[in-house]
């Protein structure tokens, strides 16, 4: 899923300069992680109180999907928001609105600032697509959606995400008990995922994917913005 | 192929080699290069130049490496993966062998978060066996996008290895698929404990390559406790601790200790050694004098 956090409300009070404004939250990961979900927006309102006018609250179903496009030509900015969001709170003045503050990921962000003529602005920054891990609390990336996955050769471990260099061909010499060399100044242990790779390798039999070496990771499809011709189903 | 440098002449005739390495200074005085450079001469056959370690800012490589061949001391190129991408890399290479560089030594590099420029962009394109594959295929007469090289570099390849890190294991078949990618000598992280030189020795004897262990004199505790917190599977016996602190003349016990671990490497059959002064370049001369290898 993907992994938010709030930005300062300095910031997003910089941001609204004294805007009206509507909150949007998102049902998806967000939701699920409880960054951006229905609580959290009464949450942020509840903190806006006084600094910024906020005319309404809603949560849109996923604002990675809004719904089809054709579903929304012809509508005012306000329509489209009854349209996408469940209400919490006062859509009957979303035509006051200036602006929408959206809890969703960047993805989301941008997808309502494509369909509405008023600013979009986002309350968080988005971090990365991984996972929680309950114990210790964290976060943890996983994926880095480099466009070719090399996990079948790493028993399920992600160099590019996991290895703070991204190395392709085996652990570095900063590898100490197990760990990352960036363990030493980041204050917290991140294990070192090629001792972890050759670990479970080695656990499955399989250490031959280690001794081959595996070519450098090719950008040329992971430039900005990356875009793809959509295919459905199993090629 | 042929030895086309002094450093893998000396190795390939037999002799104990010893080569040791300059610290390139933060600012632009090549004074301070070249009064390492005298330092060295006569005691070493080649010298590394390190390529910003830990990602601190001082005097880049390739111009440390000319005012070496100025002097007359040959230089090993150290070439890291952490701030250039394949063009940079490629391009500081024939640049390097257009100067006169014969010998390379090919690693990933430290994580720029571990030094002073922790905010700077970690590069990482290449690793150091794609880097080390990067320079074979340099040598080979082609460049990484394919175009034919009508005067290529020749240059010797060497890499790095840790020997105190664990597992072994995963160090070792990382080695193995350096010298696959053509590396032709092995440098090594510091040691101070004869059991890592048993240790390396075990671990890599079925390795075709000249293996040079890493020395660095312990100038004191602090440095010998800041060694022990930073470099990573580093051991340093209780014994050499001991003979620090009870020293009456850090210098003298400085050399001395580099002076048997020196002499512990000839024993343990290595062909040579790896020098690493840190400071201490007047006394290179003294140290290998005292090891009695030459």
């Amino acid at each position: 899923m993907i992994h938010t956090r709030h930005k300062p409300l300095e910031e997003i009070l910089q941001m609204l300069s004294g805007a009206k404004v509507a909150l949007l939250g998102c049902g998806g990961c967000v939701a699920f992680y409880r960054t951006g979900g229905a609580a959290q927006v009464r949450e942020l309102a509840e903190k806006l109180r006084g600094h910024a006018e906020v005319v309404a609250l809603g949560v849109s179903n996923r604002q990675c999907y809004l719904c089809a496009e054709e579903e929304l030509s012809g509508l005012s900015d306000a329509e489209r928001i009854r349209k996408i969001a469940r209400e919490l709170e006062g859509f009957d003045r979303l035509e006051e609105a200036e602006a929408v503050l959206s809890l969703a990921c960047g993805v989301g962000v941008q997808n309502l600032a494509g369909v509405l003529e008023m600013p979009v602005y986002p309350a968080q920054n988005t971090l990365f697509m991984g996972r929680r891990r309950v114990e210790g609390d964290i976060d943890i990336e996983l994926c880095a959606g480099c466009g070719d996955c090399v996990l079948g050769y790493t028993a399920g471990i992600c160099p590019v995400t996991r290895c703070s260099k991204s190395l392709m061909n085996g652990p570095c010499g900063g590898v100490f008990n197990g760990l990352c060399e960036v363990s030493r100044v980041a204050g917290e242990e991140i294990p070192c995922a090629w001792v972890e790779i050759y670990r479970r390798l080695k656990k499955l039999g399989r250490l031959q994917e280690m001794r081959r070496i595996r070519e450098a990771k090719s950008h040329s499809s992971s430039g900005i913005p990356r875009r793809v011709k959509v295919q459905e189903g199993v090629e | 192929m042929s030895a086309r440098s002094r450093f893998m002449k000396s190795l390939r005739s037999g002799s104990f080699t010893i080569s040791g390495e300059i610290d390139p200074p933060k600012d632009a005085n090549p004074a301070e290069v070249v009064e390492q450079i005298e330092a060295l001469r006569e005691h070493v056959v080649a010298a590394n130049v390190t390529d910003n370690p830990i990602g601190d800012v001082i005097m880049c490589t390739l111009a440390t490496c000319a005012i070496m061949l100025q002097h007359d001391l040959e230089p090993i190129y150290q070439a890291t993966c952490r701030d250039r991408n394949r063009i940079a890399l490629q391009s500081d290479a024939i640049g390097a062998a257009a100067l006169g560089i014969k010998n390379v030594l090919a690693l990933t590099g430290d994580h720029p978060r571990m030094g002073r420029s922790r905010d700077a962009k970690p590069v990482f394109d290449l690793d150091s066996v794609l880097l080390t594959r990067m320079f074979s295929t340099l040598n080979s007469g082609r460049n990484l996008s394919g175009e034919e090289l009508e005067h290529p570099p020749s240059f010797h390849i060497g890499v790095g290895f840790s020997p105190g890190v664990e597992p072994i294991e995963a160090e070792v078949i990382k080695l193995e698929k350096k010298i696959e990618a053509g590396a032709e000598f092995v440098q090594t992280q510091c040691i101070y404990d004869e059991r890592v030189l048993e240790k390396l020795r075990d671990a890599t004897s079925h390795l075709d390559v000249p293996i040079l262990p890493g020395v660095a004199p312990l100038r004191s505790v602090g440095m010998a406790k800041f060694m022990l917190a930073n470099v990573p599977g580093i051991s340093i016996p209780d014994e050499l601790m001991q003979r620090l602190e009870n020293s009456r003349n850090l210098t003298e016990t400085a050399i001395d200790i580099a002076a048997e671990l020196v002499s512990a490497v000839k024993d343990y059959g290595f062909p040579g050694v790896h020098l690493m002064p840190v400071g201490m370049h007047m006394h290179v001369g003294e140290i290998i004098k005292r090891s009695g290898v030459r």
